[in-house]
C-alpha cells in the first residue's frame, strides 16, 4: 500500500512538472476548447459542425463569405466573372500551393468540384447544375450551367466544395482524409479521435504573414461548464460556447473577456397546419402574438439572442424594415375568438429532450400561451427521433430550429417556406403558390437588386402566413484570455484561427 | 480451472449469436434513419434513396445481417457511416481508456472501501458504525455529474493539483490526469463494497467455524485476517464484477464532463447519428467484455475460494 502511494505521488509530481514545461515550450500554440468533435475531413460526407469548422482551417474554397458574411470573397480564386445570363462562370486562381508544397491547379478544382457533385456526395444537389468544366492554361477555369441556377455560385463558397489535390487524394483514396492535405491556413498534425485535434500552420500559405500563431490545439470538451473551468484553470486560451448563464461571471473575472455574435440561426414552433386550429391563418397569426420574445430572450438566454421577425435569419437581401409579430396578448386573444376559439384550445409540443435550451423554452411558452387560453402538453421526444415524427405529420406543434449552410437566403427559405421542395415547408404542409412561383423566379434570376426584392416579398408572404411561431435568433458566444488578439466567431458560424495573434 | 475458462469461451458463441440478432432487431423498430440524419434537412426523397443506397441500408434485413457477419468475421466488424472506419478501430482507439478507468476507480473504490468496512463491521451498532454508513450513503446518492464538478472546482481550480481533464501521454500522466474521473467513480464504487462487505463480515463473524477457530486459540486478528476477511471477500469479488461491467459502458457523464473519450460517449454518439454499424459493433463488444469480467470474476472466486474450483 505504502509503495503504491508513493509511486503515486511520484507520478503526479512526474506529470505536473512534464506539463510545466511543455506549456513553456509552446507558449505560440492556441489551446482552444470546444465542444464536439470532427467526424471525418471529408468535406463531402459531413454536415456536423466539428468537422466543417476543422475542414475550414485546412482546405479552401474558390471563393468564400466575407467575414461580415454578406457578400464574397477571393478564396483560392483571385478573380472572377459571371456572365449576364448566369450560364457560364469564370475563375482566375491565384499562385497558391497545398501544404505539400505541390500548386493548386484547375485540374485540382474540376476533380474536386466533380466529387462534390457525384453521388456519393451529402452535398451532390448543391454542385450538380455544373455541367461543364473547360481548363484555359494554368490558371484559368470555366464552369457552364445547362440552365439558369442562381444558386450555384454561391454554394462554391460552401466547405463541401474545398479544393483537394487530385493526384494525391486519388492515389489515396479514403485513406487521404486520415492525414489530408489542403491549401489552407493549417495542416492537420494529430488527430486522437474524441479527445483533440492538433493543427500546424502551413508554411506553403498564400495569405502572407499568416496564420500569426505557430499551431493550434483544439481540445473536445463536451461540456460546457467544464470548458468554463479549463479556460479558468489556464489549460486553455480560448473556449467556445460557453453555458449562456455564466457569461456574466465570465466578463466580470480579470484577464478573461467575452464575445457573442448572431449566427445565420433560428428557433421556432413548427405547427402542423393539417391539423385543425392550425389549418387557419388567424390562429397561427395569434400564436406569434401570444409570445413575449424579448422575455425569452432575457429569461432562457439570458440576453443572447436577437428577435426573429421570421424563421429566415437576417442574411443577404434581408429586409431592414421587417418587424416581427409584437408581443400583443389582446391582439392574440381577439384573433383567437375571431377564429371562433375564444375559449382557447389545448394541443401537444414536441421538444427535443436533449437541448437544454429548448426544454427551457418550452416551459415559458406553456406559460405564455397558457395566458390567452392555449394549454400546451410538452411531449419531450428523443433528438433522433423528432425528424421523422415531424416528417410523418405526427405532430401538432414542434420546437425546432433551422441553420444555414450558404450565406445565400435560397437554401433555406426553400426548406422553411415552400411545398413540396425538399420538405413541405419544413413538415409544417403549409402552401403558399405566390411563394412557390417566387422561388422559382429568384432561382433563375441573375444576383442583383431583383432577386433581393424576391426574395423580400418572399420573407414577408412567409411572415404573413405564419406555419411557425417564430421565436429569435440565438447568439453564439465565447471567451477568451486577454492575450489572445483577433478572433471571433463568423455570421457562418466558423472562425478563421489565422486572424488570430498572442499579444506580447 | 482450464475446462471452467473453455466452458465460458464456448458460452461466449451462443451469446454473441444472440446478442446480434437482438441488436439488429432492436435497431430495427428503433425510430431514426442515419440517412435522414446525414442530409435531411437539404435532400431531395431522390438523394436520400441515392444514399441508401450506396450505405446498403435498402438491402433486405437478412442480407444486411449476413454482412455484418461477415464483417465480423474479418474483424472491421462493419463499417462506420460517418467516420467511414471500421467499427473495430474506433472501438479499440477508446477501449484502453475505459478498461484503464474501469481499473483505476476499482482500485481507488477498493481501497477506500476496505479499511471503512472493516472498521464498521469491528464496531457494528456503535457511533463509528453509523457515521461510516450514513458517509457512504451520502456517496452514492451523491449524482456523480455534482461530485465532478465540485471536484474540479477544489482540486483542480483552487489547489491546482489536478487538470480540469483530457488524456495525456504515457502511464505515468495518466494516472494523475486520471484520478478525478477515476475518484467519481470510484466513490461509488466504495459505497458499493462498502454496503456488502460490512453486512458479509458481520454474518460471517457469526459463523461456526469463526467460534471453531477462536476455539482452537488463534489469536483475533489472526481469525479476522483468515478466516472472517478472506471468506467475506468472495461477496466483494461478485460486486466488483457487477460494478466493472457497469462501469464499461455507464460512465458517460464522467467522461463528458472530464473530457474523456471512453466507450460510453462513442455509444452515445453513434445513437444520437443513428450510426447503425457502431451500434452494432458497441454492442457485441460490451457483450464480450461483460462474459470476460463475468469469466474473470469467477476465476478470482476460485483463487479465493477453494470450494469453488470444485464445481
Amino acid at each position: 500500500m505504502r509503495e503504491r502511494m508513493k509511486a503515486f505521488l511520484l507520478a503526479g509530481c512526474l506529470a505536473v512538472s512534464s506539463l510545466a514545461l511543455s506549456a513553456s515550450a509552446e507558449a505560440r500554440t492556441l489551446r482552444v476548447a470546444m465542444g464536439t468533435d470532427a467526424v471525418s475531413f471529408d468535406p463531402i460526407a459531413t454536415s456536423d459542425n466539428g468537422s466543417i469548422w476543422t475542414q475550414l482551417l485546412i482546405y479552401d474554397t474558390l471563393i468564400r463569405p466575407d467575414k461580415a458574411g454578406t457578400g464574397l470573397e477571393p478564396g483560392l480564386a483571385k478573380s472572377w466573372t459571371v456572365s449576364p445570363d448566369g450560364l457560364t462562370l469564370t475563375f482566375q486562381l491565384r499562385e497558391a500551393k497545398f501544404s505539400d508544397g505541390t500548386p493548386v491547379t484547375p485540374q485540382d478544382v474540376e476533380y474536386s468540384l466533380r466529387r462534390a457533385a457525384s453521388e456519393k456526395s451529402d452535398w451532390g444537389r448543391f454542385f450538380r447544375p455544373i455541367t461543364g468544366f473547360k481548363i484555359q492554361g494554368d490558371h484559368e477555369i470555366v464552369m457552364t450551367l445547362d440552365k439558369p441556377f442562381t444558386p450555384a455560385f454561391n454554394n462554391l463558397a460552401l466547405f463541401s466544395a474545398a479544393i483537394l489535390p487530385k493526384a494525391k487524394l486519388e492515389a489515396e483514396g479514403d485513406a487521404f482524409f486520415e492525414h489530408p492535405v489542403g491549401s489552407g491556413p493549417f495542416v492537420l498534425k494529430q488527430w486522437s479521435r474524441g479527445s483533440k485535434i492538433v493543427l500546424a500552420a502551413n508554411p506553403n500559405y498564400w495569405q502572407a504573414g499568416k496564420p500569426g500563431i505557430e499551431g493550434a490545439e483544439l481540445d473536445i470538451v463536451a461540456e460546457g461548464a467544464a470548458r468554463v473551468l479549463k479556460l479558468e484553470a489556464g489549460e486553455s486560451d480560448l473556449i467556445l460556447d460557453p453555458p449562456l448563464n455564466q457569461m456574466k461571471a465570465l466578463e466580470a473575472k480579470d484577464g478573461i473577456s467575452v464575445g457573442q455574435v448572431v449566427p445565420y440561426r433560428s428557433d421556432f414552433v413548427m405547427l402542423n397546419t393539417t391539423k385543425p386550429p392550425f389549418d387557419q391563418e388567424k390562429v397561427r397569426q395569434a400564436l406569434n402574438y401570444a409570445v413575449d420574445k424579448e422575455g425569452l430572450i432575457k429569461g432562457v438566454l439570458y440576453g443572447a439572442g436577437k428577435v426573429a421577425a421570421t424563421a429566415m435569419p437576417v442574411m443577404a437581401y434581408a429586409d431592414p424594415g421587417l418587424e416581427p409579430y409584437p408581443y400583443d396578448p389582446a391582439k392574440a386573444k381577439a384573433l383567437l375568438a375571431e377564429a371562433g376559439l375564444g375559449n382557447g384550445f389545448s394541443t401537444t409540443m414536441l421538444v427535443n429532450s436533449s437541448n437544454a435550451a429548448h426544454r427551457n423554452v418550452a416551459v415559458a411558452l406553456q406559460a405564455m400561451l397558457g395566458a390567452v387560453g392555449v394549454k400546451i402538453d410538452i411531449q419531450m421526444i428523443e433528438g433522433g427521433t423528432m425528424w421523422e415524427t415531424t416528417k410523418a405529420g405526427n405532430y401538432e406543434t414542434a420546437l425546432s430550429f433551422a441553420t444555414s449552410d450558404t450565406i445565400d437566403p435560397d437554401q433555406l427559405i426553400g426548406f422553411l417556406a415552400v411545398n413540396p421542395e425538399r420538405a413541405n415547408a419544413y413538415h409544417t404542409q403549409w402552401k403558399n403558390e405566390q411563394l412557390n412561383a417566387l422561388y422559382a423566379e429568384e432561382r433563375s434570376t441573375v444576383d442583383g437588386d431583383k432577386r433581393g426584392q424576391q426574395f423580400q416579398e418572399m420573407i414577408r408572404l412567409f411572415k404573413e402566413g405564419a406555419p411557425d411561431i417564430f421565436l429569435y435568433h440565438p447568439a453564439s458566444a465565447w471567451a477568451v484570455h486577454d492575450d489572445v488578439k483577433g478572433f471571433e466567431i463568423l455570421p457562418t458560424s466558423n472562425f478563421r484561427l489565422e486572424d488570430v495573434t498572442f499579444a506580447d | 480451472m482450464l475446462r471452467l475458462i473453455l466452458q465460458r469461451v464456448m458460452m461466449l458463441v451462443p451469446v454473441l449469436f444472440g446478442i446480434t440478432i437482438l441488436s439488429f432487431l432492436l435497431l430495427q423498430v428503433m425510430p431514426g434513419d442515419p440517412v435522414e440524419h446525414a442530409m435531411g434537412t437539404r435532400a431531395s426523397a431522390e438523394d436520400l434513396a441515392a444514399m441508401r443506397r450506396l450505405w446498403g441500408l435498402d438491402l433486405p434485413l437478412w442480407q444486411q445481417y449476413l454482412i455484418f457477419l461477415r464483417d465480423c468475421a474479418t474483424g472491421s466488424f462493419g463499417f462506420s457511416l460517418f467516420y467511414k472506419l471500421p467499427v473495430s478501430r474506433l472501438v479499440l482507439e477508446r477501449l484502453p481508456v475505459t478498461l484503464a478507468l474501469a481499473l483505476y476507480s476499482t482500485c481507488i473504490g477498493l481501497a477506500i472501501a476496505l479499511p471503512f468496512a472493516i472498521l464498521a463491521a469491528l464496531r457494528r451498532g456503535r457511533l463509528a458504525d453509523v457515521l461510516i454508513r450514513q458517509l457512504f450513503v451520502l456517496l452514492l446518492a451523491m449524482p456523480p455529474f455534482w461530485l465532478c464538478f465540485v471536484l474540479i472546482l477544489e482540486a483542480s481550480l483552487r489547489l491546482g493539483l489536478f487538470p480540469t481533464g483530457g488524456l495525456g501521454t504515457g502511464v505515468l500522466q495518466n494516472l494523475h490526469r486520471l484520478f478525478l474521473p477515476a475518484l467519481v467513480v470510484g466513490l461509488s464504487t466504495a459505497a458499493l463494497i462498502e454496503q456488502s462487505l460490512r453486512a458479509t463480515l458481520i454474518d460471517t463473524m457469526k459463523a461456526d467455524y469463526v467460534d471453531t477457530a477462536r476455539a482452537k486459540g488463534l489469536s483475533a486478528s489472526q481469525v479476522f485476517r483468515r478466516h472472517i476477511l478472506r471468506n467475506s471477500l468472495i461477496s466483494t469479488i461478485s460486486v466488483i464484477g457487477v460494478r466493472v461491467s457497469w462501469i464499461i459502458g455507464g460512465t458517460v457523464v464522467v467522461e463528458k464532463i472530464f473530457a474523456v473519450p471512453g466507450l460510453g460517449g462513442l455509444l452515445v454518439d453513434a445513437i444520437q447519428a443513428r450510426d447503425f454499424p457502431v451500434i452494432r459493433g458497441l454492442t457485441v463488444c460490451f457483450a464480450v467484455l461483460v462474459v470476460l469480467v463475468n469469466l474473470l470474476t469467477d476465476i478470482a472466486y476460485a483463487l479465493a475460494d477453494p470450494r469453488a474450483r470444485l464445481t
